[in-house]
Order: structure tokens, then C-alpha cells, then sequence
């Protein structure tokens, strides 16, 4: 850290930093901590497009979010949404991440192709999947079908399982970047210490879970957090690939405050829905905040990560 | 190396479904983007007889039966340009300012540090439909609502939190040695960091750049809300629009499939930028770098 506590252009060196931040935070403070003032006073009032009036209910509509079936099940869908995608995208990025750190010829450009799901937006993915798995011409029938593997026509966006694709699509756009989270964690590891294993003869998985997991249990963490809160903010591909359906088997609680919104008018009760996601959110990011600050087990682990970066 | 057959074998056989698991969805969309409508309803999964650049075409207006569609597809060759505008100028401005606020934060001590960073991160986990009525109130209000300058505004709400971050622990790698001497050689602050920084720390920040471009070019949400329909409309909206999937009425997958695929030419060329840099990123540890 620097430590000059001599003046320059008047300020001392907290100062300077602390003006800098606070103008960040004031503009952010404007732009979002206003909007959301607004939208708890849209919470406590009942509106009534047609007579245009709103009348203040109290905590009522936080009441009949929180015991009204259909927000329930919204809230629901979206810990199942959040929670199948955060195996799948730990199990593909950090699988991913053990592949392309071994060698082999072209991994350079497999690193740089591997990155391209993720850099496409969720309107496009929602494109591929629905490619993959539309159910007339699609493509997953089109060759599991003559295999005789699934029935012609098989719906795989069905009532039962629409959730579960839409999180394998979403795992798809989101895992390369917890890749690149394992690759970098995964490259402070010295090889001695895997040579060492080998001379006592520590097999693949006692190798991965005395050596390889020590090092990047950091990496976990955050991509842990990091998808827990993307699949809590989704929006954008569910909108594009289901909209909610079939029926409203996929309708999370994003998309349903949604339709409280546009599709209803119903501001109120869409503020109050909000606020429960926003408490969701804030629950993770304490808890994102409390693992990121407390100092990790080793030291020597965390410098180890910083240096080989400084050093390309 | 000393490995076993069996060994490469099964490392082949990894690198070769990481390589499908990524590509596959790609190629299938590239696929139908070149297969006649018809042909593509039949099933993907066969040769194209007749592969065309009709769907292409049609996007950019020279095809004759642009007139059964009323024009629809003008809308992507205009999102294009609209969402360059937009995005463009969110990278430039929230790379700047996150440069600015990640310097301090992660170069500098001062009080309230630690709730201020909570502060940041906070805005971050906000889910973005959360505000999207105030947003829309207060925008109208205002007259921002079919203006590209409320949907900039709106990105970089949303942008500048996770570059702050991400920059923060990026400086706190660099060496600090080199900013010290010019600080004693008598450089201002903000000359230290121009002069100084910013050059060295060109990899972290054209990558914070790359990021929000990115993000702005995808985003949804407040596309449809802010700009959807107007004459500002950007791309995912636009894509929206003539999306089989949501669009009323008929409409074709393999337009959509072409325009899907014009439209994250862009994305790709700067991911394959930024894989370089990503890697000098320090987003695994920002926050534990203090001292």
C-alpha cells in the first residue's frame, strides 16, 4: 500500500481516494438508491390502472406475496433454477478447467474457443438451444431419434423437464468464465508438488483432492457465488427461450415480476415481489462478502496466486 | 513427459468433448442460418441441397421477398447500428470511471473502506428486474424512455460496479515500486496514474473495456423496456421481435438463425481479444490483497 502522507494538490492520498470513490458512490447512489426507495413505496400501494389512483395498503401486498401461491412457486422454480445451475456449471467449468490444463497440441486455441459461449448473449443462446432441441426438426432428435434412443418428436421442453434445460443452457453461456476463474487458480499449482505425489504413488483422485483442491478452493468459492447470483438475476434467457412456459412450469420469479408489471399493471404487488428477490440477493452477497474478506487458510496460498500473473 | 497410453488416450478423448460441448450449438445454428425454411422444418440434422445466403441477404435488404415480412428484418441490420451506439459509448464511459474507483480502492486505505466496497458489490447482486419500474417511471418522467441516453445511463448502473471490482484487484497486483518513483520525482496523482498506471495496466483495462461492451450489446431487459419498438431499438430486442419463439404469427427460424448468427460476430471477435487478458485478471482474490 502506498503510504505517502505527503500533501499534493491539497489532498492527502486517502483523501484523493475517498473523493474518487464517493463520486462513484453518489451517482450509483442516485441511480439506484432512489429508484429503489420508489419501488418500496410502490410496495405499501395498491394500484388501480383503470381508476388511475393508488391507495396505501400497508405491508398487505408484502403479506400476499409471501403466502399467495403463485410467488411461492415463482420462488421456488428460481432456487431450483439457481441450484441445478451451480453444479452444472462447477462440474463443467472446473472439468473444463483440469482439461485445458493439461498438454496437448492446439490448447491455445481450444482456451480461446472455449470463451465464445460465454461472450454470445442469452437471446442468441436460447437461439442454439432451441436449435438443439426443438422437437420436430431440432437437432438432439434428429439423431437420437433414429437411434431409436428417444421417440419422433420428442418434447424435451416439457412440463417437467423445461427448467431443468433451460439451466444446461444457461450453465453453457456461464461455465467458460468460471473456467478461466479454475485455469488461473489452477496454474499457481507447482508441478513439483504433483511429482511428489507421484513418488508416494498418490493416484489420480487422491492427487486432486490433497493437491489439486487445496489450491483452488478460493476458485470454487467464487464461481460458486458468482453463479448463485446470475442464476438468482436471469432474466434475459428464460424470457427469449421459454417466456415462462410451458404453462408457467419456468415462470421464475424474475419473469413473474415481470408480468405483475407489463402484463398486469400490477406495480405494487411487483415491488413487493421484488423486494424478496433483492433480499435473496443480499442474503449472497453478505455471505459472498463474509468469504471474500475473512483471510483464506493459507497466506502463502493466496500470494502464490498473484505472482505468476505478475510475472507474464 | 512420461504418460501411459491409456492415459493420453483418455485426455484425447476429454479435449475432444469439451471441444464438442462448446462448438456443437454453434455449428447447428450456423447450419440452419444457410438451409431454405422448408428444407430446415423437415430436420437439421441432414446435408443442405441447396445451401443459400438467402437469410443473410434478407437481413441487409436485397432479397425480393423482403415484403412479405413488412420490413421486419430492418430492424437487425438497424439494431446493429443501434446497439454500436449504445454499447460503445457504455464501455468507454464505465471504463474510465471503474478505472478511476479501482485505482482507489485498491491502491489506497481510507475510512469506510470495507462498507463501501460493500456498498459497490451490493448494487451488483441487484437484480436488474427489480428496478425496472422505477427505472421506467423516472425515465418517462424525464423523457428518456425511447432515448438511447437513459438505456447508456441504465448500463452503466449496471456495469461499473463489477469493473470497479474486478480493476480493484487488478491494481493491487502491479508493482508498486515504479508509481512510487515518480511520486517522489514530484508527478501528480492523477499524472502518476496516466503516466504511469494506465500504461502499465493496459491488459486489465482494455479486458474491463471488453467486459461492458459485451454487456451492452446483450443485454435484454432494459432494451425491451427502455428502447423495445422505437426507432433506438438495439439488437436483443431485435432479435426478439422476429424470434419464432416469442413472436406472434408466423416466422421463420432459419432469418432468425442467420440474424443470431451476424449478431455475435462482434462478441466473438473480442472474446477471442480478451482470453489473453483474462488471465492477468486477478478476480480470484481481490479482496485479501491489502497488504
Amino acid at each position: 500500500m502506498i503510504a505517502f502522507r505527503r500533501k499534493s494538490g491539497g489532498l492527502t492520498d486517502p483523501q484523493f481516494a475517498l473523493a474518487i470513490v464517493i463520486g462513484v458512490l453518489l451517482f450509483h447512489v442516485v441511480i439506484i438508491i432512489v429508484p429503489l426507495f420508489y419501488s418500496f413505496w410502490l410496495s405499501l400501494h395498491e394500484t388501480n390502472v383503470i381508476l388511475r389512483s393508488s391507495d396505501y395498503v400497508g405491508f398487505d401486498l408484502w403479506g400476499e406475496v409471501l403466502f399467495e401461491e403463485e410467488t411461492q412457486t415463482a420462488t421456488l422454480k428460481s432456487l431450483y433454477f439457481a441450484a441445478i445451475s451451480v453444479v452444472f456449471s462447477l462440474v463443467i467449468s472446473l472439468g473444463m478447467a483440469l482439461v485445458l490444463n493439461q498438454e496437448f497440441p492446439f490448447r491455445g486455441v481450444l482456451r480461446a474457443l472455449i470463451l465464445l459461449p460465454w461472450a454470445v448473449s442469452e437471446v442468441v443462446t436460447a437461439t442454439m438451444w432451441t436449435v438443439m432441441l426443438e422437437p420436430s426438426w431440432g437437432f438432439f432428435n434428429g439423431v437420437l431419434a433414429p437411434l431409436g434412443i428417444v421417440d419422433e418428436g420428442n418434447v424435451w421442453l416439457n412440463r417437467d423437464w423445461a427448467l431443468f434445460w433451460l439451466s444446461v443452457a444457461f450453465s453453457w453461456h456461464l461455465a467458460p468464465l468460471g473456467t478461466f476463474f479454475f485455469l488461473a487458480a489452477l496454474q499457481t499449482i507447482p508441478k513439483d508438488l504433483y511429482n511428489a505425489a507421484r513418488i508416494d504413488r498418490a493416484g489420480v483422485i487422491s492427487r486432486f483432492y490433497y493437491v489439486t483442491l487445496p489450491h483452488i478452493r478460493y476458485a470454487v468459492l467464487i464461481v460458486l457465488v458468482v453463479v448463485t447470483v446470475e442464476a438468482f438475476r436471469q432474466f434475459d434467457l428464460v424470457f427469449a427461450m421459454t417466456s415462462g412456459g410451458p404453462g408457467t412450469t419456468t415462470q421464475i420469479l424474475p419473469l413473474l415480476i415481470f408480468r405483475y408489471n407489463f402484463q398486469f399493471s400490477q406495480y405494487g404487488l411487483a415491488s413487493s415481489a421484488s423486494f424478496i428477490l433483492i433480499i435473496i440477493a443480499t442474503i449472497l452477497a453478505v455471505a459472498y462478502f463474509v468469504l471474500m474478506t475473512k483471510r483464506s487458510p493459507s497466506k502463502r496460498i493466496v500470494k502464490s496466486v498473484k505472482m505468476p500473473e505478475m510475472a507474464e | 513427459m512420461n504418460r501411459s497410453p491409456n492415459l493420453k488416450l483418455f485426455i484425447a478423448l476429454s479435449v475432444a468433448f469439451v471441444l464438442l460441448w462448446t462448438i456443437v450449438p454453434f455449428f447447428w445454428m450456423l447450419w440452419a442460418s444457410f438451409m431454405h425454411e422448408s428444407e430446415l422444418t423437415e430436420g437439421i440434422v441432414q446435408g443442405i441441397d441447396d445451401p443459400t445466403l438467402d437469410n443473410y441477404k434478407r437481413i441487409f435488404g436485397f432479397a425480393d421477398k423482403e415484403a412479405i415480412f413488412g420490413g421486419q428484418t430492418k430492424l437487425i441490420a438497424n439494431g446493429f447500428l443501434n446497439s454500436l451506439l449504445v454499447a460503445l459509448p457504455t464501455a468507454i464511459i464505465s471504463t474510465v470511471v471503474a478505472t478511476l474507483a479501482g485505482y482507489a480502492f485498491g491502491r489506497f486505505q481510507f475510512p469506510a473502506k470495507t462498507g463501501l466496497l460493500f456498498g459497490l458489490l451490493l448494487t451488483r447482486v441487484l437484480p436488474p428486474v427489480a428496478i425496472l419500474i422505477p427505472y421506467f417511471t423516472m425515465f418517462r418522467t424525464i423523457g428518456l424512455v425511447g432515448d438511447p441516453g437513459g438505456l447508456i445511463l441504465t448500463y452503466l448502473t449496471g456495469i461499473i460496479p463489477l469493473l470497479s471490482w474486478v480493476l480493484m484487484g487488478y491494481f493491487a497486483t502491479l508493482p508498486i515500486e515504479v508509481e512510487r518513483a515518480a511520486r517522489i520525482d514530484g508527478c501528480s496523482r492523477l499524472k502518476v496514474l496516466w503516466h504511469v498506471i494506465i500504461p502499465m495496466a493496459t491488459p486489465g483495462i482494455s479486458a474491463a473495456f471488453i467486459i461492458a461492451f459485451l454487456f451492452a450489446w446483450n443485454e435484454l431487459l432494459f432494451a425491451i423496456i427502455l428502447v423495445g419498438g422505437t426507432q433506438w431499438q438495439t439488437l436483443s430486442p431485435a432479435l426478439l421481435a422476429i424470434s419464432p419463439l416469442t413472436a406472434v404469427g408466423y416466422s421463420p427460424i432459419a432469418l432468425f438463425s442467420a440474424a443470431s448468427a451476424l449478431s455475435i460476430i462482434p462478441p466473438l471477435i473480442l472474446a477471442l481479444i480478451f482470453q489473453r487478458y483474462i488471465t492477468q485478471l486477478n478476480i480470484v482474490d481481490p479482496v485479501t490483497i491489502r497488504e
